[in-house]
């Protein structure tokens, strides 16, 4: 038993470091090159006097040490260009900076005066982005960006090959190439009727095989070579092992009516549904569209407990931490407010978080149990500066 | 004690779920919105010269889309275009349109396109070389267009198609995510879910507009829950605050500005020009820090040009410091060659805040030997309504439509009735600095003396969700959703 758990822990270890190394680098842009190519703008529009004043005033939110090395970085500017920084008496022009800023980065403002001319030249530089925090505690949800875009993304697959981001109109293919991705192919999806707002979508990718459940359409394809065929079709949503269900075509839920193994059951309309079975009982999990997330013990007549005030969005995933299972569930807070993620055990007929919340800087728009034994859950964030981030979760139990 | 912090971790996390009113990220669809408008909107055409233009724009965006549009980031997104791209001296772009049909049920044309934008400027040239695709070029040969797209996004290129009805009243049909189904004049108004969206049906059945509600009435109906939102002025913020309500507080991006009208109109005889120098003055004696520090309770930042620091980071260079010394001596010039009269200044009527700072500016003014003479006017806003007022200058409110500097300079400008000569060369600017020299040359006759910026202020029901308020303060309700509501 316990080698089994160790191998998997092996195997997620070593999948989570091939997936950190393929994330994306953040550009953060640095400020003194910028204060270099900003003296060339200055030199260019007054004509490289040979001698210049400068002073600085600040009116923006960059440190004293930031705002020194730009002053620095100005000063060895203009030395290089082999014009000598003076003081006023002595100068030929007057160059006076203002680090300013708008609602966007940065503003270097220069006020040129020579004789009776004046001119001002404009730098405007993108701020930098603040890093993401996460609390550490008793059990630890560790988040791994996998891909980020601009186009809305609704699930996603990664492998040690491939990368496959479902969008609402495509499928997006990627090969890992020199420890990148690489667009490989782009998959068409046909739709006669507008998608809904707040579209949803699940894919499904076994042995190369390709399943797409969208509102009121399925896919089908291969991942080599690439193809997808799409109808119109109420089929229902494979949601995980062991969790069919019909998903509502115009709406952004699941209607209640189970299919699979549960075939003929029902449940109050949800968003997000789980499953997984503790020690020999069978247990699910579904967030409902009237804010009340229910749980079932091995029937789906009755819940046996409603939880209040938790997020729709919810996934289980697999650990060798506690029980061996809990939920990634997201915070009750809709897009005006930043999100988090944090983990809750089923213990009997109560909900215990288990981990402090990882804040996300956007909305979790969707958590789905990926495979390797259910030990992954993959996520996608639409951040706060519009962009959509496909990432990945997994928890990590603290000693 | 580690056992100990186990547990209290525990039970803190357990209280955080335990809080949540109300679970759940993912939008509900159903419900009506209740919204409550101080302002009373009389037509919602985007072309109208209405009395309320803002409080207009606000209900047209739910029934009328832009080829454009400004998300809540700032960035351009394609609206009914889906995409765009112009020639190398981008004075002529064309559009590709997507499928999208009006709220009678015919398919937007590229015709339908090009007729709705000939309305909004007849300047420009259209044409359609295909169903979905709009060609614009500007009228002159020279004059470029890079910022042309997010031009469009302007509240008043948006996309109606205009028909007569029996009484040859118009008709406007869009293609928004909501469509209007009734509508009283300055009361009323209704929007029903489109349910044939191209973007897919909006989360609530309908969003409902009650205007002109006086602010009594709003305190009386927030306390009843019955709205999901309403508009606030900014010293109604500390009651709100303290019953810890939601508020939500744009940047500081109406601005506040005294405007000379025009006198060579000819509309408003016995009204003689103010003196150039007087205009100065006024605009020294203008104790702008105390305007926004004390009536707008710190909400508000000193105004020295049109566009706010915030937006370009520039504003700053335009001073705007308040130097009562200098004043007097441009009224003492002044003096010795014209006759020095009062300044009759209008303000809205319906604005207590622009009473108070009209009074302020009329103290100030006294400072410098110059007399103002503050009066409250019911329609300042509509411009056939301003050639009939019979007053010097006017305290105008006006809103920051785009959080593009060169459009949102441009529609300022428009909005303040200022000389349209020099809107191309904005237009055209591609760098920062000619757009701030722009700006300079829009203020150096001082016709416009920039007062304050103020921030628009919106008391939220916690039961309602997803509303977004722009950095500029305008509303985006595509995603907005309400409890409570299947």
């Amino acid at each position: 038993m316990l080698k089994t758990a160790y191998k998997r822990w092996l195997c997620a270890f070593l999948f989570f470091f091939m997936a950190a190394a393929v994330a994306i680098p953040q550009d953060a842009p640095s400020l003194p090159p910028a204060a270099t190519e900003f003296v060339q703008m200055i030199l260019s529009r007054s004509g490289s006097p040979s001698a210049v004043a400068v002073t600085f005033q600040n009116l923006s939110s960059l440190s004293s040490e930031a705002q020194e090395a730009i002053q620095n970085a100005i000063f060895n500017g203009f030395r290089s260009a082999n014009i000598r920084v003076v003081k006023p008496e002595q100068a030929v022009a007057d160059v006076h900076i203002t680090f300013s800023e708008d609602w966007r980065g940065y503003v270097w403002i220069a006020s040129i005066q020579q004789g009776s001319s004046s001119q001002t030249v404009i730098k405007k530089l993108p701020r930098q982005q603040p890093v993401q925090s996460a609390h550490s505690t008793t059990l630890t949800i560790r988040k791994i960006p996998v891909w980020q875009q601009d186009a809305p993304i609704l699930d996603f697959y990664q492998d040690n090959q491939n990368l496959v981001v479902l969008e609402p109109g495509q499928l997006s293919l990627y090969s890992l190439d020199s420890g990148q991705w690489r667009p490989r192919q782009t998959l068409g999806i046909p739709h006669q009727n507008p998608w809904p707002r707040d579209m949803r979508g699940r894919l499904e990718v076994r042995g190369g095989e390709i399943n797409v459940f969208l509102p009121g359409a399925r896919c089908s394809g291969k991942l080599s070579p690439p193809s997808l065929d799409c109808r119109a079709s109420d089929d229902p949503w494979a949601i995980g092992e062991r969790l069919v269900a019909f998903f509502s075509p115009r709406r952004n839920f699941f209607n209640g009516l189970l299919a699979g193994s549960s075939a003929g059951a029902s449940v109050a309309p949800f968003f997000f549904g789980a499953t997984w079975q503790s020690g020999d009982q069978r247990v699910w999990l579904f967030s409902g569209t009237d804010g009340h997330t229910r749980l079932f013990q091995n029937d789906l007549g009755t819940p046996v407990a409603t939880f209040n005030g938790w997020g729709s969005t919810l996934a289980p995933v697999h650990s060798i931490c506690g029980s061996g299972w809990q939920v990634l569930t997201s915070s009750p807070a809709d897009t005006s407010r930043p999100d988090s993620v944090q983990a809750i055990e089923i213990s009997g007929r109560e909900a215990l978080p288990v981990s402090a919340p990882v804040d996300f800087s956007g909305t979790v728009e969707a958590l789905w149990t990926a495979g390797n034994y259910g030990q992954v859950v993959n996520g996608v964030l639409h951040s706060q500066s519009g962009k959509y981030e496909a990432f990945t979760l997994t928890v990590i139990c603290n000693q | 004690m580690k056992r100990l912090l186990l547990q209290l971790f525990v039970i803190s996390s357990f209280l955080l779920l335990a809080t949540g009113a109300f679970g759940g990220s993912r939008p509900r669809y159903g419900g009506t919105v209740r919204i409550l408008l101080h302002d009373r909107v009389l037509s919602i055409d985007p072309l109208g010269d209405e009395d309320r233009p803002a409080a207009r724009d606000r209900m047209a965006a739910l029934a009328f889309e832009n080829l454009t549009e400004v998300d809540a980031q700032g960035h351009l997104r394609p609206g009914l275009a889906l995409s765009w791209h112009a020639d190398a001296a981008k004075r002529a772009w064309q559009f590709r349109l997507r499928l999208a049909n009006f709220h009678d049920g015919t398919v937007l044309t590229a015709a339908d396109v090009a007729a709705s934008l000939a309305k909004s400027n007849p300047a420009w040239k259209y044409s359609a070389p295909d169903r979905q695709t709009v060609s614009i070029e500007t009228s002159s040969p020279v004059q470029q267009l890079p910022q042309l797209p997010e031009l469009l996004a302007l509240p008043r290129y948006a996309i109606v198609k205009r028909q007569a009805d029996g009484n040859n009243a118009a008709i406007l049909i869009g293609t928004g995510s909501y469509r209007l189904t009734q509508w009283q004049a300055g009361e009323h108004a209704q929007f029903t879910a489109n349910e044939d969206y191209w973007g897919g049906r909006p989360f609530a059945d309908s969003i409902e507009f009650q205007m002109g509600a006086s602010l009594r009435d709003q305190l009386m109906d927030r306390q009843l829950g019955s709205c999901a939102a309403t508009e606030l002025s900014v010293d109604q913020i500390r009651n709100v605050e303290q019953n810890n309500q939601t508020v939500m507080l744009s940047r500081p991006a109406d601005l506040l500005a005294l405007v000379f009208l025009q006198p060579d109109s000819g509309v408003r005889p016995g009204r003689k020009p103010v003196d150039a120098r007087i205009r100065q003055a006024l605009g020294l004696a203008i104790n702008r820090a105390a305007i926004s520090n004390v009536i707008f309770q710190r909400r508000a930042m000193p105004a020295s040009g049109l566009l706010p620091q915030w937006l370009t980071g520039y504003e700053f260079m335009f001073g705007g410091a308040t130097n009562i010394d200098r004043a007097k001596e441009l009224r003492a010039d002044a003096a010795a060659f014209v006759v020095i009269s009062p300044i009759v200044l209008a303000y809205d009527f319906a604005d207590p805040l622009a009473r108070l700072a009209a009074e302020r500016i009329a103290v100030d003014a006294r400072e410098a030997g110059i007399v103002v003479q503050p009066y409250a006017e019911s329609h300042i806003y509509s411009k056939a309504s301003r050639a009939s007022i019979n007053a010097d200058a006017l305290l105008l409110r006006v809103p920051l439509h785009s959080l593009e500097p060169s459009v949102a300079l441009v529609a300022r400008a428009d909005d303040l009735g200022l000389s349209q000569e020099n809107i191309p060369a904005i237009l055209g600017a591609t760098r920062p600095e000619d757009l701030l020299e722009m700006e300079r040359k829009l203020l150096e006759n001082n016709r416009v003396l920039p007062v304050a910026h103020v921030p628009q202020v919106l008391w939220l029901n916690s039961m309602a969700h997803n509303w977004q308020q722009l950095l500029n303060g305008e509303w985006n309700l595509d995603q907005l959703w309400v409890e409570g509501a299947r």
